[in-house]
């Protein structure tokens, strides 16, 4: 994905993630940037997904208390909101598909947390609906 | 063959799924007290709905995102959450509201209070959303809606001055002894109760779990443009058998058995049963609805998993939203507040929030970004425009006769 120029606001921003097997992993929250060292336009190195990039969005006194919580889930490690990496996007559409498996994304912890934690304990959980 | 099939299961299913309890609080409440003086707000109301869950399941079906996924893409982070917000307070009381109304349904059928059932109908809806297919549980739900024509068989074995009804619907007027404002509250819960927004939250999530593709378009159109009309005569003839049996009388129903009181006088015990079943039909089939919009709407706007067509163990977060919702709104029916009240408020706060769902539905239906060569036609545009500048006149008012009718009494 190297290369192509956007209008990171409205084609990135607030997009959906769409993992290697179709599966929703989050959305583009907010965007790290690096200036190159030669100059020119900002370049996109990562996409941050989760509460704790959302927070920083929203602001305010709602955005702190939002990032306060989403430090204590720890999605991302020590405390900084989760990362993907720009180098595992394929393609960018109406969503924005990831060459991984959401499995693997530590935008995932959030979710595989509550799985684990409670959904997989319910009768059923694993198998498909009938 | 199997395509016409699926084409008349579709209409059959929008029909029945079409109304739901704050279709019959308002169609019957607005009957006793105005007449058909207000059947007006019930066609604009459809013309309205079909134009937008049109234009909603088109655009999910072509760019597989969901109503709730462009509010947050369209409107940004920070408004979409003042929309998410509102949107999901409205669609939870709504769903309070359908859950007290399967409870009374199964009250007026058992004489058991319909507090005991309250945890019981929670229960089932939630083992449904749980463990049912998409496709099974909204046929289901839909064709036993359909038992809800047992109002307009009434209305026909009657035999009403149908030339009497028909003049009170189009020369509307407000009634001797009724207040302006009130007549236009009512007018503002007859078009929340038609246009509410779940019903695209869950119509465009819908086009996604059945995997529609292009070629489902035309099935698209024809559920929309004949399913949902065909629906409004179902809320229509609940509101003339209204006028007739309830307004003469000067009976203003407070409980889903006076809402029963016109077939049961024409059709006796046996109409009475079939009413009830669609009672019960149409409100459980809205509470699945509203319970699965909940979580639609939380997952499309922070991007997790969603929906029936994968494991709930895949989208852990959409099912712990649907079981929390559907926890808290039994909760609040069983605080004893009445599920009619519940009803009536949720109607009108949806009215007021209609151009937060359907102004982001009409920008992204004209996007080539999105839609490729499926975008709006001139016509729609130029009607979901004056629709938008309706929606946002209700928008304004609401709040204001709400206030200065007391809530309608």
């Amino acid at each position: 994905m190297a290369g192509r120029v956007l209008e990171a606001g409205l084609q990135l921003l607030d997009r959906q993630l769409v993992d290697r097997d179709g599966r929703l992993a989050g959305k583009v929250d907010d965007l790290e940037l690096e200036l190159p060292e030669g100059g020119g336009p900002p370049v996109v190195t990562a996409i941050l997904a989760g509460p704790g990039a959302l927070a920083r969005r929203i602001g305010g006194r709602l955005g702190a208390g939002l990032e306060a919580l989403a430090s204590r889930l720890r999605e991302g490690d020590d405390g900084r909101p989760a990362r993907v990496s720009f180098a595992v996007v394929k393609r960018i559409g109406s969503a924005v598909e990831l060459s991984v498996p959401r499995a693997e994304l530590e935008t995932n912890r959030l979710e595989a947390w509550t799985r684990d934690h409670l959904i997989a304990h319910l009768p059923g959980a694993g198998d498909a609906p009938e | 063959m199997k395509r016409l099939f699926a084409v008349a299961l579709g209409i059959l299913t929008a029909i029945g799924g079409f109304v739901d309890i704050g279709d019959i609080v308002a169609n019957t409440e607005t009957g006793a007290r105005f007449g058909m003086s207000l059947a007006w707000v019930v066609v604009v109301g459809v013309v309205g709905i079909c134009l937008f869950a049109e234009m909603a399941g088109r655009v999910a079906t072509v760019s597989k995102r969901a109503t709730f996924d462009l509010v947050r893409e369209r409107l940004g982070a920070r408004v979409a959450l003042v929309n998410l917000v509102a949107s999901l307070f409205i669609t939870f009381l709504t769903l309070a509201a359908e859950i007290g109304g399967v409870a009374l349904a199964i009250e007026l059928a058992t004489s058991v209070n319909y507090l005991l059932w309250v945890p019981i109908v929670a229960f089932c809806v939630w083992l449904v959303i749980w463990r049912v297919k998409f496709d099974l549980m909204e046929n289901v739900f839909g064709l036993l809606g359909l038992a809800l024509v047992v109002t307009a068989v009434a209305l026909w074995r009657l035999d009403p001055d149908w030339g009497g009804l028909l003049h009170g619907a189009t020369h509307p007027a407000v009634p001797q002894g009724e207040g302006h404002p009130s007549w236009w509250y009512f007018a503002i819960a007859l078009l929340g109760a038609a246009m509410t927004p779940y019903e695209v939250f869950f119509f465009s999530s819908g086009a996604v779990e059945e995997g529609w593709s292009r070629a489902d378009l035309v099935t698209n159109r024809l559920n929309v443009y004949i399913g949902f009309p065909l629906g409004g005569l179902l809320s229509l003839s609940l509101m003339a058998g209204a006028t007739l049996f309830l307004e003469p009388r000067g009976i203003q129903p407070g409980h889903l058995s006076q809402v029963a009181l016109p077939t049961a006088l024409t059709l006796g015990k046996l109409g009475l049963a079939v009413l009830l079943v669609g009672f019960f039909a149409a409100t459980f089939g809205a509470a699945l609805e509203t319970g699965l919009s909940c979580g639609y709407t939380i997952a499309q706007y922070f991007g997790f998993q969603w929906g029936k067509f994968v494991r709930p163990a895949d989208a852990p977060r959409f099912h712990l939203v649907a079981l929390v919702s559907i926890v808290l709104g039994a909760g609040l029916v069983l605080t004893t507040l009445d599920p009619i009240t519940v009803t009536e408020y949720s109607i009108v706060l949806s009215a007021a929030a209609l151009p937060l769902t359907y102004f982001p539905i009409l920008v992204v239906a004209n996007d080539p970004d999105y839609m490729g060569d499926k975008v709006n036609s001139r016509f729609s545009n130029a009607l979901g425009s004056v629709y938008l500048l309706l929606l946002l006149v209700v928008a304004v008012a609401t709040i204001p006769l709400m206030v200065l009718t007391k809530a309608g009494s």
